[in-house]
């Protein structure tokens, strides 16, 4: 299954990956009307920066995903096949206990929809959206890669 | 073949249940529950009193759930006896069954405070099940005003549901602060003020000493010798771990039953984990209940794999919670008061009272031991890893509360190295 990786050195924290992300998630997905929307589409995705390097920052779908055992309202499972983990927003309650503990802090909770927002690797797309908005190709989105310890 | 008995359906107990299954198809598993009701998230019963979450949501596990698993799972059994040298459990309607390994996850019970007169009159109840949140909703239609005994987490989540359905709610508080069991006098505060702000009526300071009704409740009693009208009255005066099972047995228990590194009590083939489970607690140093759901999990989850042949260490939990009320998300981690302010703690704080933002980073020897968070969770879980990791934050201190501290300060310093930044 494919994964983002991201090729640090070309990241120049331009941000375009997170407004790509948010356009996408809104209601409209256009720019100008996302921004009307009444609950402002957030990115699931920050660019941080660590000395003078920048790091797009988005939920990893751990395959022992913290946040789907803290979750008290079963809102979160993890698909084995996808190799995602799946948000059902009818069972989300907001108690932010996915955020706690996510240990890339990788989960945002938006307080306005009462809803945690995370990648969801733009699932009904071919790729994620911030991989074509990546103007240096820093976002790669390919097949996923044994981790070598 | 062997034989899991698991008693307890909650958190736990269904995290067992899956970990025992991943490793173990065949073997014959038990589940054991008190309560009448299959699996079901404990901590939304106050969004469903709220009105904010229906019945059908609140299952854990669709009903299903127990025979795709091959689980034999029997409600409504109370079981009050371990028996080790035998491997069996004895129930109160006197059935037995006997083990090969077993878990004990039964929870913990509201605390009654037998110093309130009247605290067993009807018309009080705690605030654990969903029989208790059902219980509730029947009396609100003659419901006018609630009182809670305590402003811990479940008094006030209660006072909160009660609140959304149009109850008058007073919260009377023995201590001085509001959740003086997770944050500090001045993140208390803000929750307290946003509380207020939305019609809770809080009473710090004082203590109920009678509930006063003949049949229905009509009010309670203050020590000051006040009386607050009140037809309604539910006690959030904290848990105790059900350990009456195991009372007189060669178990060892202390406030709950005492858990080493593989969740294992001194006998080999019996396990413990959620709220009863007295464990090793990272931040304390020393043996500690953390009786919260995602802790409940990750202990039921390992708890299970050993049960099953694996020889899983568990490093220990933390205390720590997530809550959000009105629109105010609240996050404590750890250690949240300084006791001892002569031993070398060091703080890092922000404070916007008119915001409604506080945050507060405890130090120890340049090592992460606590967190508060008010109005702004942003990278709890990084905090949260710092702490359990026992990261050195030399390298990254001064901007530990900065606007763009995030997971790339900490990342070459972390355990689990991953390779996504190529």
């Amino acid at each position: 299954m494919k994964q983002l990786y991201y090729e640090v050195k070309k990241c120049l924290g331009c941000k375009s990956c997170e407004i790509a992300c948010a356009i996408a998630h809104s209601l409209t997905g256009e720019l100008f009307k996302a921004l009307k929307e009444e609950a402002l589409s957030l990115p699931r995705k920050k660019v941080s920066s660590s000395g003078d390097k920048n790091y797009p920052v988005s939920c990893r779908h751990c395959k022992d995903p913290k946040c789907v055992e803290a979750c008290m309202a079963a809102a979160l499972v993890y698909d084995k096949e996808k190799g995602m983990v799946l948000h059902d927003e009818s069972r989300c309650v907001g108690c932010w206990m996915c955020v706690m503990v996510c240990p890339y802090s990788a989960i945002r909770p938006n307080i306005k929809t009462k809803i945690p927002i995370r990648c969801d690797k733009c699932k009904d797309k071919d790729e994620p959206s911030c991989v074509k908005a990546c103007p240096t190709g820093a976002i790669i989105w390919q097949e996923e890669v044994e981790v070598i310890k | 073949m062997k034989q899991f008995v698991i008693i307890g359906n909650s958190a736990a107990g269904i995290a067992a249940v899956e970990a025992i299954r991943q490793k173990d198809k065949a073997s014959k598993i038990m589940v054991v529950s008190d309560e009448d009701y299959p699996s079901y998230c404990r901590c939304v019963i106050s969004y469903y009193l709220a009105g904010e979450v229906k019945e059908d949501k609140i299952l854990y596990r669709p009903e299903s759930f127990y025979k795709e698993n091959n689980i034999e799972l029997l409600l409504n059994k109370k079981v009050i006896r371990v028996d080790p040298k035998k491997n069996r459990i004895i129930c109160e309607d006197k059935s037995q069954f006997s083990y090969d390994a077993l878990l004990i996850a039964t929870g913990a019970s509201p605390k009654f405070p037998e110093n309130i007169q009247g605290i067993k009159k009807r018309g009080v109840f705690g605030f654990r099940t969903i029989k208790d949140a059902k219980d509730i909703e029947g009396l609100l239609p003659v419901t006018k005003t609630v009182c809670i005994l305590g402003g811990g987490l479940i008094g006030l989540k209660a006072g909160y549901a009660l609140k959304k359905r149009n109850v008058e709610v007073k919260v009377v508080i023995k201590s001085k602060q509001v959740l003086s069991q997770m944050l500090d006098f001045e993140g208390a505060s803000l929750v307290q003020q946003r509380l207020e702000a939305n019609g809770i009526e809080i009473i710090l300071g004082q203590d109920v000493t009678e509930v006063i009704g003949n049949g229905d409740i009509k009010a309670v009693k203050l020590d000051s010798g006040k009386v607050l009208a009140s037809s309604l009255v539910v006690v959030g005066k904290g848990v105790e771990p059900n350990i009456g099972l195991v009372k007189d047995t060669e178990i060892k228990i202390n406030e709950g039953i005492i858990a080493n590194n593989l969740l294992q009590t001194n006998i080999p083939n019996i396990y413990t984990a959620g709220d009863v489970c007295e464990g090793f607690d990272l931040t304390l140093g020393k043996l500690s209940i953390n009786a919260l759901w995602p802790i409940a999990v990750e202990q039921g989850k390992i708890a299970g794999q050993n049960m099953a042949g694996d020889n899983i260490n568990y490093d220990g939990s933390l205390g720590m919670n997530s809550l959000e009320f009105f629109g105010l998300p609240v996050i404590s981690l750890g250690i949240y008061k300084v006791k001892d302010e002569g031993a070398s703690f060091e703080e890092v704080k922000v404070c916007d009272t008119k915001a409604g933002l506080y945050k507060r980073l405890i130090i120890k020897n340049n090592i992460l031991v606590g967190a508060i968070l008010v109005g702004d969770i942003k990278n709890s879980g990084i905090f949260l890893r710092l702490i359990r990791e026992r990261i050195n934050l030399s390298p990254f201190k001064e901007r530990l509360l900065h606007e763009n501290f995030g997971y790339p300060d900490i990342m070459d310093f972390v355990k689990d190295k991953e390779k996504i930044y190529v």
